[in-house]
């Protein structure tokens, strides 16, 4: 199953995994606590990251491998729209400064490690947090089986395991891949994907700085590199100009057609809305040791954005070096594989496997503390002590990515993709719980309840309907704006129908008189930073949780 | 000041960051070009260094914002002792 591999960027690849495997292994006794058997130190890292831990772990979390080969295979395949990622990632961080400081500060007043746990402490309601935490797990299952197709582009490229008629053997570096993975998470918790961070994000920006600095000068600079973009496109559209009129084809540009600027828009701010309503950033924030951590990072994380975009037009750079391959995402790998020495291509196909272990770690540990907390603790096992707690989680984090492994190998990579699609869809859903929830008790919580399944339903159901040239349904991520001739991205549209049926089911419940729950919460506690009390640098495991 | 202007300011600081990256007419075009790169491209390259821009002096804000609020909530000005990182 090694035919075929160059020796060289093998040895480089495997040195760098091996690195970080003991990594991850000796990053249990990393910032060492007393003991790693409860959710704030298995789960949260003991919640005491600063600024700088903070920039790596949550950078590394939300740019994820995935993120890295499909972008620039949008542009390689002429679909400009997904340079909406740069957009997005612009537009998020603001709404994280304003926000996700009043969440910090009510989940360490009160002990909460999910986003579920401050819905059912706010509202009074475990079905209104279970909602909220399936729909997490739902939307991060997906996530974390594209994070194996992120790696598995990669390991195509470089030759492993492509020569075998057995699907076993194909994918047997995946499983060891992802058995350590699981392995060291099970182990170390938060703390292993904290630490290979700082290594994954260092060889990432190494990587991609030489690369958008060597490359264009190899194939004769960003302006050729345009041009020879632009004219490969435009005799694409030409030859298939039968094919694009009957709609069988997809007509190809450099910057997006005015028709597609609705969707280029509403894509960026619907992604950006629903970014932290992922677990797995939720988690990420929770681990941060103050409120100043968060807003700082809003000012730093986008120095990965400016990454993410050089990153992109790697995909036009493709083209101009000739690169052919049949699945786009693998131009970019086989970019880098043309056009480095041996020995650096070794280290940027370690950088973006090692990308994918970080966010899949962090989305297990996320997607397993959801489970704990909000289905195993409040329906379960209600007195479960918080040792049960950590190993139900430790449990439930190698499920999950195990989940995942069958899920790409056995079933269908293009399922994954298209439930990634309905992932974005859904977990916007989540946001007047949570995000509105922060401000206001003002909707009530069956409203809430109500708002959520009108938006999962309508979401689910425009998505299924949508067909693109290759398949049926969940086609894309566009629908026409009702009686228009604009396409939108419909977790917005989903989202709209959410508030307002939130907003007409609030006043008609207020007009009669529906118990709406004990608020836990006091309005200082959203304000409350590390050394208030209730806000101690180690939380006490044995406090009670919603005191 | 009361945070309520704190937090007007932020938001007015804050709201180019937003609104310029979602309002796709302004930068969808192929000119004037910079070192090669489209409008389009380079454009949104600056957006990035815009937001970084106007995030800097909203932490600045933001930091006496919340001091006025924990005040307003019946908390000290400032929690704790910052530097402290552990409780050992």
């Amino acid at each position: 199953m090694l035919d075929h591999v160059n020796g060289i960027a093998f040895g480089v690849f495997l040195f760098l995994f091996l690195l970080v495997t003991v990594l991850g292994f000796a990053a249990a006794r990393w910032r060492r606590a007393a003991s790693l058997d409860n959710l704030d130190e298995w789960g949260l890292g003991g919640r005491g990251f600063g600024t700088f831990i903070a920039w790596f772990l949550i950078g590394g979390d939300l740019y994820t491998a995935y993120t890295f080969v499909a972008v620039p295979a949008a542009l390689y395949a002429g679909s400009v729209i997904g340079f909406f990622a740069i957009p997005y990632s612009i537009v998020a961080y603001p709404l994280v400064f304003i926000f996700l400081p009043r969440l910090w500060s009510v989940s360490h007043r009160h002990g909460y490690v999910t986003p579920a746990d401050f819905v059912q402490g706010r509202y009074d309601s475990r079905v209104l947090a279970l909602a909220v935490a399936l729909t997490g797990i739902l939307a991060t299952m997906p996530y974390i089986a594209l994070q194996l197709v992120g790696m598995q582009v990669v390991l195509q490229v470089m030759g492993i395991g492509t020569s075998s008629d057995s699907w076993f053997v194909n994918d047997l570096p995946l499983f060891i891949a992802f058995g350590v993975l699981a392995a060291y998470t099970y182990s170390s918790g938060m703390r292993a994907p904290a630490l290979i961070a700082f290594v994954k994000d260092t060889l990432i920006y190494v990587v991609i700085l030489v690369a958008v600095f060597y490359i264009p000068h190899q194939v004769g600079g960003w302006e050729h590199v345009f041009s020879t973009v632009s004219d490969s496109f435009t005799s694409f559209n030409a030859e298939n100009a039968d094919a694009i009129a009957t709609g069988a084809a997809a007509p190809k540009g450099t910057i997006p057609p005015p028709a597609a600027q609705w969707a280029y828009a509403s894509l960026a701010l619907g992604s950006a809305l629903a970014l932290f309503m992922y677990p797995h950033s939720i988690t990420g924030v929770l681990a941060t040791r103050n409120r100043s951590v968060i807003r700082r990072n809003a000012a730093l994380l986008p120095a990965y954005s400016l990454l993410l975009g050089l990153l992109a037009l790697l995909g036009f750079v493709a083209i101009a070096a000739g690169v052919k391959v049949e699945n786009p995402q693998q131009s970019l790998p086989q970019l880098f594989e043309d056009q480095f020495a041996p020995w650096f291509a070794g280290v940027a196909f370690a950088a973006i496997v090692i990308g994918a272990l970080v966010p899949a770690a962090i989305m297990s540990i996320a997607a397993a503390n959801l489970w704990t907390r909000n289905v195993y603790k409040a329906f379960i096992n209600r007195d479960a002590t918080h040792a049960e707690e950590a190993n139900q989680s430790k449990l439930v984090s190698l499920l999950v990515k195990f989940g995942a492994l069958v899920f790409v190998l056995a079933l269908s990579k293009n399922l994954a993709i298209n439930l990634q699609l309905l992932g974005g869809v859904w977990i916007l859903q989540t946001l007047p719980a949570i995000v509105i929830g922060l401000y206001t008790r003002w909707l009530h919580r069956w409203a809430v309840l109500a708002g959520w399944a009108a938006g999962m339903a309508w979401g689910t159901w425009l998505a299924y309907g949508v067909a693109s040239p290759t398949q049926k349904h969940f086609g894309g991520p566009l629908v026409f704006l009702p009686g228009t001739e604009t396409k939108v991205y419909i977790a917005l549209l989903a989202f709209g129908l959410n508030l307002v049926v939130a907003v007409v089911a609030t006043v008609v419940l207020r007009a009669m008189n529906v118990a709406e729950g004990v608020d836990q919460t006091r309005p200082q506690d959203y304000h409350a930073d590390l050394g208030d009390p209730g806000v101690e640098a180690r939380l006490d495991p044995e406090a009670p949780a919603h005191a | 000041m009361s945070s309520r202007r704190h937090w007007t300011l932020i938001g007015v600081l804050l709201a180019p960051a937003v609104v310029l990256p979602l309002w796709v007419p302004l930068y969808d075009h192929e000119d004037p070009t910079f070192l090669g790169f489209p409008f389009f491209y380079w454009f949104q390259f600056l957006l990035i260094l815009v937001a970084v821009a106007v995030t800097v002096p909203a932490f600045w804000l933001s930091r006496q914002a919340d001091r006025l609020d924990r005040v307003r909530h019946g908390l000290t000005p400032d929690a704790g002792d910052p530097t402290r990182t552990d409780g050992r």
